[in-house]
């Protein structure tokens, strides 16, 4: 009933995030805290912001950022990232430095990968730590300036930063 | 204290113009800082904070890495075979330590 109440007063995404939430409550028994956590961060407009704050540019979203992670891992303390950019990599056309971040860790810049035209391919795993379920963000800063940005959702269920 | 261990995998022979895999690990807490011990001290921050990679001198591919980075740094990256050489691999702690590998790599053709 509650969610139903919530459809009608707010928009279309904080909807679906309380749909979330929820979901997550009914796994976790947590779902008052979540859900007024939930209203202030993790909206789009909050992740560009966070990447122009980092690059100095507004990001552009796209699908030549490729950021696999599992939707779902238990363990939160090394949670598998795999991340592409689509590029030639030549001097004249290539990915600087892509930078990966968890906005609900407590220390949201996760790392910032550098390559070169040596790197012949803009590709790298790692494995990372999340506190809690959320999108997890990759920015690409290319060679001409532009910053090309994608999200992944992953939900973990223990805390990797306690 | 627990054994810092840096670990490479890369080729030692390529083809010219070929991309390679290379994969590497190092035995390390990655404390943060943020987690406190039994008494409830603050537990000190102690990173490898970068990681690089050097072909032939030059710096091919880099890493910033901070506290969300998972406990024994992994990484797999790609690099493109131009000539022969040497390559170097480099951590560098908090507190300035740096681990260290090298490797040597033949381009055929």
């Amino acid at each position: 009933m509650r969610i139903a109440i919530s459809t009608i007063v707010l928009g279309r995404r904080s909807v679906l995030r309380t749909l979330w939430w929820s979901g997550m409550g009914v796994a976790g028994g947590t779902v008052a805290p979540r859900l007024s956590l939930g209203e202030s961060v993790g909206a789009h407009e909050d992740d560009s912001e966070l990447i122009k704050k980092l690059t100095g540019r507004t990001p552009v979203a796209s699908p030549r950022v490729h950021l696999d992670m599992p939707p779902v891992f238990s363990n939160g303390y090394t949670v598998p990232l795999t991340l592409e950019v689509d590029s030639p990599m030549i001097q004249t056309d290539y990915v600087r430095l892509v930078h990966v971040l968890a906005p609900r860790n407590p220390i949201t810049l996760v790392g910032s990968f550098q390559f070169t035209p040596q790197s012949g391919r803009a590709r790298v795993s790692t494995r990372i730590r999340l506190a809690e379920p959320q999108n997890v963000l990759a920015a690409a800063e290319m060679s001409d300036g532009t910053v090309l940005m994608t999200k992944t959702w992953v939900k973990v269920d223990s805390n990797g930063c306690a | 204290m627990v054994t810092v261990q840096p670990r490479v995998q890369a080729p030692s022979e390529v083809a010219k113009d070929e991309i390679f895999e290379v994969r590497t690990l190092i035995s390390h807490p990655m404390e943060t800082g943020l987690r406190r011990d039994e008494s409830k001290h603050v537990i000190p921050r102690h990173l490898i904070n970068k990681f690089t990679c050097r072909y032939n001198d030059a710096v091919a591919f880099s890493v910033e890495m901070h506290e969300s980075i998972a406990a024994n740094p992994y990484l797999s990256f790609y690099l493109r075979a131009t000539e022969s050489g040497r390559l170097q691999f480099f951590w560098e702690e908090d507190g300035g330590a740096v681990y260290s590998l090298a490797s040597s790599v033949t381009v055929r053709g």
